[in-house]
């Protein structure tokens, strides 16, 4: 029996309540709206031209990391809303025919709950049947559309805890010629930021490091084209990172965004020396497509594999089933 | 042999809204690598080295699909840019899944059926396929009959398969089917083996068993007791199988004579084994009996019948009067010819050249003609087979031995005279196995080429009739046909029906397009259509699926090997043919004596005395043969010449009389 029957037999309310999905960018970059960015490559921003896509400028071994959420509300106790929640990240390792393979893989599963507020009866019973709980503040029970922003903030940074934690496992293990190419910032970890074989793929561009012409050369950027690289600092960002744009697909007919990514590597003069190589070896990471993803056009396959490879393995979501009232 | 150690999941099943387990069918996945294919036999459910095993389930595959998380091929064209040779550059395999069908062999327990547990999926070893097709029934009991037919064989092991013997031989059910394109070495060798495998497992309480092998074609069966080259997979095979890598030890070969009457007309005429061939002679009695072989049913009217009857009734072997004033004695071709001729003088004479006397005890003139037209035409058409001279050599029909292959080479006699033959022999089995005086319990009888003996449109022949009754009736009598053909749905449906084993060898596509092999998935029939050599899919009354086997290469010499080994020895002059007719009746026999005495006689006259010689056998063979042969006549004697031939009155002619 789950913790939230026991909840429900105990008098709370049932309910399935499920986050519509992400429509693009991500919360996760919601904090770096305004950041500072230095050009290190040329005078200006400048494009270029990444070099055709050639097997021989693919690492022969690269991990990808990505992570995964979920939750919905599964009892009402009052007005208050107890959450079930539930993150994973993985690692996949890219072998020499192609084929992914978890190596790591780290899951949790928890409750939501205001504690402060959650009726003396039902508490016990949470307690007792919720192994692991995320306390929230109460404050916002009373705002039921504020208090989920709440909930979904703290499943984000549940989720980019455990990717940390895991990208630093990563990292240790890493072979001699082993990259490591994670979903996301790069300089959440000081480590991993550090590290000399690590690449962060930022796909929602919530965050603006540039202005102006640069701006314009970055959002325009052709097909087969990367920026200069600058350097990123500031917002939440701990870890100075070197960070520039590529295109993967044309975005004419399309919108400015469409096949562009933000990439994050090591802050380090071999960086500016190997964006071009690097971008090249994104480049061709365009096939095979990330289909059926919407973000296809961004999302790289192998870390859409590892996308799915989470999914396939989390718990059937409690609030799947049909919302016709319950008789 | 299959490991029967710690079993290792290789799948697990799955099941869907819209592709759900049932209780005869269920789809499972495996890791694209797996060495599993179309035939492998699998079982669900726990492992068996696993306490408290519940429902087991076994299954054949059918179908097999391929998938990746692609979800249009557009997307595909997209990734590589419109360029197939760029595709390959992608760095990262896509998701792929091999997922599988099986139909469902068995349930253990088989009540309540329910549907196949989403459980995980082992290889079957040998105890599973024995379960797995019932073979456990017969032959695990105590009296086990048992036949091998070949081995299942799934990634590099192998497991024995089984026929029953009262399904396959009788009482329960009997006969047997094979299809297959020709050239591929499959039909005719799958038999071969079979047979051997029968002859070493036939279960004595089931009594004792031969084989009749009609050779058609070729040198196919001629060379069944000599040994063939045997490599070590298939020497393996054999001792998996338990029968005896080697030839037939006893074979029995019959060949009738060519037009010369001295000469045998087969492809074994090696110096080395041409005296292991019996001549296969007969004479009119025989021809008589079987008078509605040679007539097409536009010929048997009542009137022909009726005449043929009188013939038979009245006229063979007996003393009858023409009514013209001759006595008649009718035992040969010849003999019938005087009748005939008598007949028809006298009724010219007694008209006086006018018309209007054109009958003879009751029967009209042109029924005499035609029915003399075809009686005599099959002693043109199959001189050697059909002799003036009465019976001189025939099939043993009392004395059938057990674990014995007869084999008639009838592969260059005129094709009436081969539906003679087939006729007269199967008949002549029949007879002797209702009256249980053939010396054997069952015979299994080989015709190859099915679909021209028992064709499904076409004339209602005889020989077709009678290939319907032993279809449906020769099971109780233990006659049993192995049939075999290249396109099954081109034989008569009551005999591939009435076959309760069916094997299939390498299919043609249109064949298979045909209604009969609806029942089998698309991936099934595209390994039909790709058979390598030496595999079969078997349908059986036990199994619940077909099963795919590999059989070993026959223990004998293939027929063309046996002609490149043996080549086929010219015909001899005349005189040394008979000289090796008697010797081999008689080792004592000198061929200087034999030569002169024959010096100078008339072909007929030694023909008939050796096939005296045949008949009777005699202790001292030179001395009956010299005797029958008679004295020397002096070659200006004023006797009338012997007739040489009866040709018939108009042998190729159209008119139907």
């Amino acid at each position: 029996m789950t913790w939230w029957r026991a909840l429900i037999d105990g008098g709370a309310v049932p309910a399935s309540y499920v986050p519509p999905p992400s429509a693009g960018a991500s919360p996760r970059d919601a904090a770096d709206r305004l950041a500072a960015a230095d050009v290190v490559e040329d005078a200006e921003l400048e494009a270029h031209a990444v070099p055709d896509r050639r097997p021989a400028s693919i690492p022969p071994a690269v991990s990808f990391l990505n992570g995964m959420e979920r939750w919905s509300v599964v009892a009402y106790d009052g007005v208050a809303q107890i959450v079930n929640a539930y993150v994973a990240a993985a690692v996949c390792r890219r072998d020499a025919r192609g084929v992914l393979r978890a190596t790591l893989e780290r899951s949790r599963a928890f409750a939501i709950a205001p504690m402060d507020r959650v009726s003396p009866a039902l508490r016990p019973l949470l307690e007792q049947a919720a192994p692991d709980i995320e306390p929230v503040d109460g404050e916002l029970v009373g705002q039921p559309a504020r208090y989920l922003e709440q909930v979904e903030s703290t499943v984000r940074r549940a989720r980019s805890h455990l990717e940390r934690e895991l990208a630093e496992a990563c990292i240790d293990t890493l072979g001699a010629d082993e990259w490591l190419v994670l979903d996301g910032l790069l300089s959440r970890s000081p480590a991993v930021a550090r590290h000399p074989r690590a690449l962060g793929v930022i796909k929602s561009h919530g965050a603006q490091f540039l202005e102006g012409r640069g701006l314009e050369r970055a959002l325009t950027l052709p097909a087969g084209y990367r920026t200069s690289v600058f350097a990123v600092r500031g917002g939440h960002t701990r870890t100075e990172v070197y960070s520039w744009y590529l295109r993967l697909w044309p975005w004419e007919g399309n919108d400015l965004l469409y096949g562009l990514l933000r990439v994050e590597a090591r802050a380090d003069r071999e960086t500016v020396t190997r964006a071009s190589a690097l971008s090249g070896w994104l480049w061709a990471e365009r096939a095979p497509l990330a289909t059926p993803a919407t973000r296809w056009d961004r999302l790289l396959y192998p870390l859409h594999h590892v996308e799915e490879y989470l999914k396939a393995r989390a718990p059937r979501s409690p609030a799947g089933r049909s919302r016709l009232p319950v008789a | 042999m299959i490991d029967t150690a710690i079993p290792i999941a290789i799948g697990r099943v799955v099941a869907t809204e819209l592709k759900p387990a049932t209780p005869h069918q269920f789809h499972f996945w495996t890791p694209t690598d797996t060495t599993i294919g179309i035939g492998a036999i699998v079982k669900v459910g726990a492992g068996s080295q696993e306490p408290g095993d519940g429902r087991v389930v076994y299954g054949v595959v059918t179908e097999g699909f391929a998938y990746s998380d692609l979800a249009t091929p557009l997307h595909d064209v997209v990734g590589a840019e419109g360029d197939p040779a760029r595709a390959d550059e992608a760095p990262t395999a896509r998701q792929q899944i091999r997922y599988w069908t099986a139909a469902v062999l068995r349930q253990t327990p088989e009540e309540p059926l329910q549907p196949v547990p989403l459980g995980q999926v082992y290889v079957a070893d040998d105890a599973d396929v024995a379960q797995a097709l019932r073979m456990d029934a017969f032959l695990y009991s105590a009296t086990p009959t048992a036949i091998p037919v070949g081995l299942y064989t799934s990634a590099g092991r192998d497991a024995p398969v089984y026929l029953d013997a009262d399904f396959l031989l009788g009482p329960e059910a009997a006969h047997l089917n094979i299809s297959g394109v020709s050239g591929l070495a499959t039909k005719t060798s799958a038999v071969e083996f079979l047979l051997a495998s029968i002859f070493a497992h036939f279960p004595a309480h089931k009594g004792r068993v031969a084989a009749l092998c009609f050779n058609v074609k070729g040198p196919d069966l001629c060379f069944l007791d000599q040994p063939g080259d045997l490599s070590e997979e298939d020497r393996h095979r054999y001792d998996r199988l338990g029968v005896p890598s080697t030839p037939f030890q006893r074979v029995r070969l019959y060949a009738p004579l060519k037009a010369d009457g001295v000469n045998l007309n087969t492809l074994r005429t090696h110096p080395e084994l041409v005296g292991d061939v019996e001549p296969l002679t007969w004479g009119l009695q025989e021809v008589v009996d079987y008078a509605e072989v040679l007539l097409n049913r536009d010929d048997i009217d009542a009137k022909a019948d009726a005449f043929i009857d009188f013939l038979r009734d009245r006229v063979l072997g007996r003393s009858f009067d023409d009514g013209f004033g001759t006595t008649h004695r009718v035992q040969t071709f010849a003999d019938l010819d005087r009748l005939f001729r008598s007949i028809f003088d006298g009724l010219e004479i007694q008209s006086g050249g006018r018309s209007g006397s054109d009958t003879w005890r009751t029967h009209h003139i042109a029924t005499i003609r035609k029915v003399r037209n075809r009686l005599l035409n099959i002693s043109t058409r199959c001189k050697g087979l059909v002799t003036d001279d009465g019976p001189s050599s025939d099939l043993p029909w009392n004395g059938f031995e057990d674990r014995t292959v007869y084999v008639i080479d009838i592969a260059n006699v005129d094709p009436l005279g081969q539906d003679l033959v087939f006729a007269r022999v199967v008949s002549r089995l029949r007879e002797q196995l209702e009256r249980r005086e053939l010396g054997v319990d069952a015979v299994v009888v080989f015709v190859d080429e099915l679909n021209k003996y028992a064709p499904g449109d076409g004339p209602e022949t005889y020989v077709k009739k009678m290939l319907l009754d032993i279809s449906e009736r020769g099971r109780y009598l233990g006659l049993v046909l192995f049939g075999a053909e290249q396109f099954r749905s081109q034989v008569h449906r009551r005999v591939v029906g009435n076959a309760g084993t069916q094997l299939f060898g390498r299919m043609d596509m249109d064949e298979l397009a045909t209604p009969g092999y609806q029942v089998l998935t698309p991936a099934t029939k595209s390994k039909l259509a790709t058979l390598p050599i030496g595999e079969l899919m078997v349908r059986h009354p036990h199994f619940t699926q077909p099963i795919f086997v590999r059989f070993p290469k026959p223990p004998v010499l293939r027929g063309r090997d046996g002609v490149e080994r043996f080549p086929p020895a010219a015909d001899v002059p005349f005189e040394d043919a008979v000289v090796r007719h008697l010797v081999r009746l008689d080792r004592r026999v000198r061929p200087n004596q034999v030569k002169d005495l024959i010096a100078d006689r008339e072909p007929d006259d030694v023909r008939r005395a050796l096939a005296a010689a045949r008949r009777t056998r005699p202790d001292d063979v030179f001395a009956y043969f010299r005797k029958v042969l008679g004295a020397r006549v002096s070659a200006d004697a004023d006797i009338p010449a012997e007739h040489h031939t009866v040709p018939p009155l108009n042998p190729i002619s159209d008119e139907p009389y």
